[in-house]
């Protein structure tokens, strides 16, 4: 009749529990009636000797209830008693810790904000980047017409509305001084694409967009702060904006940073201005929402077909056009994803080398305290709870010192602005519950990492019994395990090592190009212009006279010239060039980068001019200097001046002759190869023209009299952007930059945590090995050949260490191929120079150790014995 | 003098526990009786204080338990050794055998 209770769980129901009792009761009870006793005094006994049931009844339930809450606070309060007992073990962990779980929630933080979440507008998925380009032209240009997004418009069926802007620095002057603002003019279905709405006052009425109708202009929340001091009463106000008078209607949501965190001001652009009319004056950013559930392929092939059919309807102008659509998220990252994923990965190996450093810390540890574990474990303490008790302990630590490694996080967002400003997104890092979340699935993934293998190795039963019978018998001095753990720090570190070595290197290589120009002593800023000047060429011609001729006579300026990019700042102007004498279809086409330049700026900037003239300024026919590329590339050994190009992009320039040839400069960065290059002489400055100054001293020092001087003749505009040129090349390197120095940080950081590993591992072996020692020199040993002994343990398992990096920087090599500039990824002089340093350092921390070592007073160890 | 509970190393009554359910498969009753005849009443411990041990050692897995009838055909929990139990117990007896004679040489240099 039993059979059927054994398939019942292993678990005292409290029927059985009662029954089982009751049966001992009864049993002493009939004990107690056969020596005599009544039965009401039997029982009585029988109860008094069986003790207090209730109690007995409660630690069976104990027995078998799943004590994890009481277990685990148990746990926690013998943690903390443990870390208070070891404060130097315990500190240790704590700081490695929350440096290796801070800079990876640091890290994350910045994927989590660029790269995980979706851009800062509703439906963000849906918002698109859509360009013209010419499939024929290798290196494309992306804006697009006014009049052909109109086109799109009325002819898709896939968004649900495209819109496109046009950004400008303007200037703008109801204050005491003019402010310089960047406005971005938007043309209409601006809202209908961003689904964004003012946070105060209205969106721009149909009347506002259309030509000739009122003027409207919204302000950023920035501009609203810092230039209104968040006046609630600001709609209706006026702007000046380069002299006109032009009322705020609304105030956009601090979140609404577009096209970029500098924008200040918003403004209606009607369809249809004079210059919005040419198909091939090409101007605007377009950017659409898609409707909901089309997908992006659908969009493409949509689109493709609408060109096609606008091609068929101008076949001169449309007909080599394709159009290109992008998620925005993904034009805005752009390039950002590859750098982030690099510094996480190498964030991540620094933390595995953490993980690493604590498992060899825990061990030592461990032994350490073999004899209160096997003094618990004669106790009858089971193995799972004692592992639960040292993974508590671990995991303490880690909590502590990942929740110290969350102000490293907290601080990410300033890191990474101050190293790299340009980052996209960057004012969207910050600490939210979801970083807080990472570093605690970080602390649990820590304590499983270094937490198990310590905790199961030091519970091991037969270990801990024979140690705790012997623990002043000989110890084994080889503990592979431990030093294992050493080589894989070695290898992670030169890992890291090389790739912060490749970085550095490449930075270096930077700075050692041959520019082609002379940066130094370059002053460069902007003056607030709008396209709306560029209507009056003649009247442009004589303000970009009027501030040369003044910057020339400032004392302390040398030469002052005009470009329209700034020189070996990113920058592209690439178009077609058709050769007015004729070229046969077999020649390559005419690409060539363009800069638009006064007949100074060759002189300004020191760029050599090889053959022919400097272009002229003269009312007549433009002219244009190409550099020796466009001369080697496109017309080998003939001459190449007395031609005639024309720009198929830039309508409004005329066919140029080309009266000489310059040096090659690295014009649109110093880390790109000059490309053909055409400079236009073209002596009006457009919004966007940089000036450049040529200075006797440092460039900042004439900064203020420049200023000055150009407040008297244009007080309605204002200069800005003020900065020697070198300065503007070292913000365009600022991702470079970025990887850089974190990633030097990072490996840096991994090499110190492995020495330590090494010392502590190489210490505590010489700590058990001290009685050998002792013996040995008892025994006449040499103290040199005691030193040379450990000196050797440790650097033989960093050899073998740097020989594991190796192998893993070189097949890791693929992830930072171009990423470097002027470097092969498996560059050996750097490779050598890392693995040395390694070593060196390796040496060092070794050192210590082996002359402690030969340094043991052989009768004081024998004196122990 | 009778070792009160409190001085009885729990580990010390598990042992005791084994080695008895060793002879054969016993109810919680026959244990402490055979507790109480083994240690000639020197170790008195509360009879009820049995079953908590019984029960932590059968979960262990080091004995194992059925239900049966009493010589008396009462219904009762007898409980017998395992495999694991029988290994156990041996390595318990050892430790305890190498601990008492460590004490035993103890006292004795002490006298």
């Amino acid at each position: 009749m039993s059979w059927w209770k054994s398939l019942l769980p292993k678990r005292a129901s409290d029927t059985q529990m009662n029954s089982e009792l009751r049966f001992h009761i009864d049993e002493l009870t009939d004990e107690n009636i056969a020596v005599g006793m009544s039965p009401e005094e039997a029982r009585r006994r029988a109860i008094l000797e069986f003790g207090g049931q209730e109690k007995f009844k409660e630690e069976v339930r104990d027995v078998y209830r799943v004590r994890i809450l009481d277990a685990s606070v148990a746990n926690l309060k013998s943690a903390f008693r443990f870390i208070r007992k070891s404060p130097t073990f315990s500190i240790t962990v704590i700081l490695t810790l929350a440096l290796a779980i801070g800079a990876n929630s640091a890290v994350f933080s910045a994927i989590n904000a660029i790269l995980l979440k979706p851009l800062p507008f509703p439906d963000a998925d849906q918002l698109m980047r859509v360009d013209q380009y010419n499939p024929k032209n290798p290196r494309p240009f992306h804006l697009v017409a006014p009049v052909r997004l109109e086109d799109w418009n009325r002819l898709n069926s896939t968004f649900a509305a495209l819109t496109g802007y046009y950004a400008e620095d303007i200037s703008e002057s109801t204050g005491a001084l003019p402010e310089k603002v960047t406005r971005a003019w938007v043309s209409p279905r601006f809202f209908q694409v961003w689904a964004v709405t003012p946070a105060l006052g209205r969106e721009f009425t149909p009347d506002e967009e259309t030509l000739n109708g009122p003027a409207a202009v919204l302000i950023s929340d920035r501009f609203w702060r810092r230039r209104f001091n968040a006046d609630p009463n600001i709609v209706g106000k006026n702007l000046r904006l380069d002299g006109h008078l032009t009322p705020i209607v609304g105030v956009m949501p601090p979140s609404f940073l577009f096209p970029n965190r500098e924008a200040d001001l918003w403004c209606p652009i009607p369809a249809g201005l004079f210059h919005g009319q040419a198909r091939e004056n090409d101007w605007f950013t377009i950017i659409g929402r898609l409707k909901p559930g089309v997908t992006v392929a659908q969009a493409r092939a949509n689109l493709a077909t609408v060109q096609a059919q606008l091609g068929r309807q101008f076949p001169k102008t449309d007909a080599d056009l394709s159009v290109g659509i992008e998620p925005l998220k993904e034009t805005t990252i752009a390039d950002s994803r590859r750098s982030l994923w690099l510094l996480f990965g190498s964030v991540t190996l620094l933390l595995f080398i953490a993980c690493t450093n604590i498992v060899a810390l825990l061990l030592s540890r461990s032994a350490q305290r073999q004899h209160e574990i096997s003094v618990r474990f004669s106790l009858g303490a089971p193995r799972g709870a004692l592992i639960a008790q040292l993974l508590t302990e671990t995991f303490l630590l880690a909590l502590v010192g990942s929740g110290l490694g969350l102000f490293l996080a907290a601080a990410a967002s300033d890191i990474f602005r101050s190293l790299a400003a340009q980052l996209p997104r960057v004012e969207e890092i910050h600490l939210d519950a979801r970083i807080v979340l990472y570093s605690l699935a970080c602390s649990v993934v820590v304590t499983l990492l270094s937490g198990l293998v310590p905790a199961v190795r030091g519970t091991h039963r037969s270990l801990s019994a024979s140690l705790a019978q012997s623990s002043r018998s000989q110890v084994s001095g080889r503990n592979p395990f431990q030093w294992l753990l050493v080589g894989i720090q070695v290898a992670l570190a030169v890992t890291l090592l090389a790739g912060a070595g490749l970085l550095l290197r490449s930075f270096q290589q930077l700075g050692r190009v041959t520019r082609g120009f002379d940066s130094s002593h370059i002053l460069a800023f902007q003056l607030s212009m709008n396209y709306g000047e560029t209507g009056d060429m003649k009247k442009l011609r004589q303000f970009t006279d009027r501030v040369l001729e003044t910057l020339r006579a400032t004392p302390g300026v040398e030469s002052a010239a005009i470009s329209v990019g700034a020189p070996g700042v990113p920058f592209k102007y690439e178009t077609e060039l058709k050769l007015l004498e004729g070229r046969s279809e077999s020649e390559p086409k005419l690409i060539a980068e363009n800069r638009l330049v006064s007949a100074s700026y060759f002189a300004t900037m020191r760029i050599p001019l090889l053959a022919g003239e400097v272009c002229r300024e003269t009312d007549g026919p433009p002219t244009v200097v190409v550099n020796r590329g466009f001369a080697d590339a496109y017309f080998p050994g003939e001459p190449v001046i007395g031609h005639h190009v024309q720009s198929i992009n830039m309508g409004y320039s005329g066919a140029a002759e080309i009266v000489g040839v310059s040096g090659d400069a690295r014009e649109s960065g110093l880390d790109l190869a000059p490309v053909p290059t055409a400079y236009w002489c073209a002596p009006f400055a457009e919004p966007g023209t940089y000036f450049l100054v040529r200075t006797h001293n440092a460039p900042m020092t004439m900064a203020e009299t420049i200023r000055r001087q150009l407040h008297e003749i244009e007080p309605l505009r204002s200069a800005y952007d003020f900065a020697p040129l070198e300065q503007h090349f070292s913000d365009a390197l600022s991702e470079n930059r970025l990887r850089t120095v974190l990633l030097t940080f990072f490996a840096a950081t991994a090499l110190s945590l492995a020495c330590i590993g090494l010392y502590g591992t190489l210490s505590y072996n010489v700590n058990i090995r001290r009685r050998e020692v002792g013996l040995r020199l008892a025994l006449g040993a040499l103290r040199g050949q005691i030193v040379k002994q450990f000196l050797w343990q440790g650097l033989a398992v960093c050899i073998l260490g740097c020989i594991a990096g190796f192998a893993l920087a070189a097949a890791s090599s693929r992830v930072l191929a171009g990423l470097l500039y002027g470097i092969s990824p498996s560059d050996l002089p750097t490779l050598s120079v890392v693995i040395l340093l390694v070593l060196v350092v390796a040496a060092a921390a070794s050192l210590i150790p082996a002359i402690r070592a030969s340094r043991v007073d052989p009768v004081q160890v024998l004196r122990d014995e | 003098m009778p070792i009160e509970k409190s001085d009885l190393l729990q580990g010390t009554l598990d042992m005791l526990i084994l080695k008895i359910v060793a002879l054969g498969s016993v109810h919680g009753y026959g244990i402490s009786l055979r507790i109480r005849q083994i240690s000639k009443e020197v170790l008195q411990v509360q009879q009820g204080s049995l079953y908590p041990a019984l029960h932590r050692l059968e979960k262990r897995g080091w004995l194992e338990a059925e239900w049966g009838a009493s010589d008396k055909g009462r219904q009762a929990k007898f409980y017998k050794l395992s495999a694991k139990g029988r290994k156990q117990l041996e390595s318990e007896e050892s430790n305890w055998n190498r601990l008492a004679s460590a004490v035993a040489n103890i006292l004795q240099t002490a006298q």
